[in-house]
């Protein structure tokens, strides 16, 4: 198990709870000492003013005045359990002599005033019984005056005190629980925001809001530096595969100009163009995959008329009717290219008609593009995504568009799937995540 | 059919160029964009080959300039870039058409025959007048069903002339279509040719429209 917890949120939940706990049972702690103090304080004076009156029966000589203690019965007894004693040189005299008595007599006043009489002192040392002792010099000697309550009569009021309390910082402790609950959400509040912010960047967002509290922003501005270098990093790669497609082609675009005549070199060269178009869309695949929101709509309606003029001697109708909200969290240049490859394969072979289509589908945008060709028998469709495959040899081209298509789909977490088109034909269908509308 | 080359490789900019001369057709090189530019401004061309990535001016730059300024010559994009961005790119710019490279020099000029041929406004490959017919996708004149052997300047002049059939060519405007922009020009030479031209077709096909030009009429039927 682990000590720490893994969340934030339970740690700051957690050491707040603990910092509560501790905070309670201190102020439990000192509430019942203060408490057993006051009641101590209470009983003690009532011991005290019980040992004044009994004070009171004591003459000078030491004599105990048993007829005084005898009008004192009322006041003394409190009920059982309560014991006095008066222990003189001459004789010991008890709360067990005398019985119970419910008439209450006059209350002496003032009766340890006077001189030569200390302070009572507690007397610790007896069970169950708490108890306060006076010594009183007299003539014949020292008279020690005990009076003694028993103990529950401390404890019982601390007893009926302890559940109110206890309830009662229950009740405090759970209501800290719940301001520390809500202050840590509100408080975490801003991280989640900025987690939302960064998957919308994943989605498609150039950057995420920078107004954020004090101790995020620099965060934001990091990731928003991280999303521009890794913006910069991809133009650069992409800069380079076109450099060097720009850079092989046109030398090997000379070679064939002169070697057209030769069929056998011809072939060798075809062989080599074949293979800088396979691994430069590659590199291009590999250098794609960033993320940003791309309407669909006018993507795939450039791509349409672009594909109707580059093909336009087959005279093939390409229908296109995309919802203009539709955007896909696909960068504009892997979605031209992805698109691209599926419609212009699809006007290859289509005899009179594509359709391209696209509709929300399991949390995904469905691109489908339908023909109405020969279609790809059952047993050749997955070579038909394998790269470098052509099964159509009779027509330039890339041949592997469609395992380009695929390659750039997975990069997006999309999948390509051909199928048999309702009348016959190929229909090619490709997810891609949903993008946010800018 | 007269054609501006715009290519900067010094090595495949020359060899298209005689290649296209080889399918009969006048050809201007311009080996950067600032040149491309200014031919593309002021000489008369049926169509042109247009790269990309060229040294001063970018030729999608160039492109859109030329439509702006109201230049609607065809122009097909010959490029080493074969995005799919770069060609929707090219056709928004204005392109007509677009290939990559490589390319067979065949299907360039099959497509630029066509894009010449669908800029005078037919529709049909295979043009006809009277006994002449042009097949303009392999550039093939004939007679009465036979192929007629000619030369790259009088092929040029005929199928100029049949590409604006029973309209009149102004005789400067023929000259443009037919002779290179650097080229030594006789006045007399084009009366030379659509001499040869009559010998080989006939005389009647050919009007001459004094003090204009030339026109390619349609015989009456007798």
């Amino acid at each position: 198990m682990r000590l720490i917890p893994r969340s934030i949120h339970g740690r700051m939940l957690g050491l707040s709870l603990l910092a509560t706990l501790v905070a309670l049972v201190v102020a439990g702690a000192a509430i019942a000492g203060v408490l057993q103090r006051f009641v101590t304080q209470g009983l003690d004076q009532r011991l005290d003013a019980e040992l004044s009156l009994l004070a009171g029966a004591v003459d000078g000589d030491g004599r105990i005045d048993r007829a005084r203690l005898t009008r004192l019965r009322g006041l003394l007894d409190a009920g059982p359990g309560w014991q006095w004693q008066i222990s003189g040189p001459a004789q010991t005299v008890s709360s067990a002599e005398f019985p119970t008595l419910r008439t209450p007599g006059p209350a002496p006043r003032d009766a340890l005033r006077g001189e030569g009489k200390e302070r009572p002192q507690p007397l610790e040392g007896r069970d169950g019984v708490h108890a306060r002792r006076i010594s009183i010099a007299t003539d014949a000697g020292p008279v020690v005056l005990t009076a003694a309550a028993p103990r529950d009569v401390v404890a019982r009021p601390i007893q009926a005190a302890v559940v109110p309390l206890l309830a009662t910082l229950g009740i405090l402790g759970i209501v800290l629980g719940v301001a520390t609950l809500v202050q840590v959400r509100i408080g975490l509040r801003p991280l989640r925001a900025l987690r939302d912010g960064v998957a919308a960047m994943r989605r498609g967002a150039t950057s995420i809001s920078e107004a954020q509290p004090d101790e995020l922003r620099p965060l934001a501005i990091e990731l928003n530096a991280l999303a521009r270098d890794n913006a910069s990093a991809l133009a650069t790669a992409r800069a380079s595969a076109a450099n060097l497609a720009h850079a092989l082609k046109t030398p090997v675009a000379t070679l064939a100009l002169t070697v057209r005549d030769d069929p056998a070199q011809a072939a060798q060269l075809a062989r080599i163009d074949a293979t800088i178009r396979h691994h430069l869309a590659r590199a291009r695949n590999i250098a794609g995959g960033h993320a940003s929101s791309t309407a669909l709509a006018p993507a795939i309606a450039d791509l349409v008329s672009t594909i109707r003029r580059l093909r336009m001697e087959r005279s093939i109708v390409i229908d296109a009717a995309i919802d203009p909200a539709l955007h896909v969290a696909v960068d504009a240049a892997d979605l031209d290219e992805l698109a691209g490859n599926l419609i212009d394969n699809a006007a290859r072979h289509a005899r009179t008609t594509v359709h391209v289509a696209a509709r929300v589908d399991q949390g995904m945008i469905r691109l489908s593009v339908v023909d109405d060709g020969p279609g790809i028998a059952l047993a050749d469709r997955q070579r038909a995504t394998d790269a470098g495959v052509r099964l159509d040899e009779r027509e330039d081209g890339h041949g592997f568009g469609l395992a380009i298509a695929r390659e750039l789909a997975a990069l997006y977490g999309g999948v390509l799937v051909l199928d048999d088109a309702a009348g016959g034909g190929l229909s090619a269908s490709v997810t891609m995540p949903i993008g946010t509308a800018v | 059919m007269r054609i501006l080359l715009v290519e900067d490789d010094p090595d495949l900019g020359p060899a298209l160029a005689k290649a296209l001369r080889g399918e009969n057709c006048a050809v201007d090189l311009a080996a950067n964009g600032v040149d491309a530019g200014h031919l593309g401004d002021t000489e008369a061309y049926d169509a042109a080959v247009l790269d990309l990535g060229l040294p001063g001016r970018d030729g999608v730059t160039i492109l859109r300039d030329w439509r702006a300024a109201g230049r609607d010559l065809p122009v097909l994009i010959l490029t080493a870039r074969d995005g799919w961005s770069d060609k929707v790119a090219g056709f928004k710019a204005g392109a007509d058409d677009f290939m990559t490279k490589p390319f067979r020099v065949e299907e360039l000029v099959m497509r630029l025959r066509a894009l010449v041929r669908r800029a005078a406004g037919h529709g049909a490959t295979r043009l006809e007048c009277g006994p002449l017919a042009f097949e303009t996708q392999t550039g093939q004149f004939e007679l009465d069903g036979l192929p007629v052997k000619l030369t790259a300047l009088e092929w040029r002049v005929l199928s100029a002339l049949m590409l604006s059939k029973d309209a009149v060519i102004e005789r400067l405007a023929l000259m443009e279509r037919v002779y290179e922009g650097d080229a030594d020009v006789d006045s007399n030479s084009l009366e030379v040719i659509v001499g040869r031209l009559r010998k080989k077709i006939g005389s009647s096909l050919i009007d001459t429209v004094r003090g204009r030009g030339y026109r390619l009429a349609t015989p009456t039927p007798r």
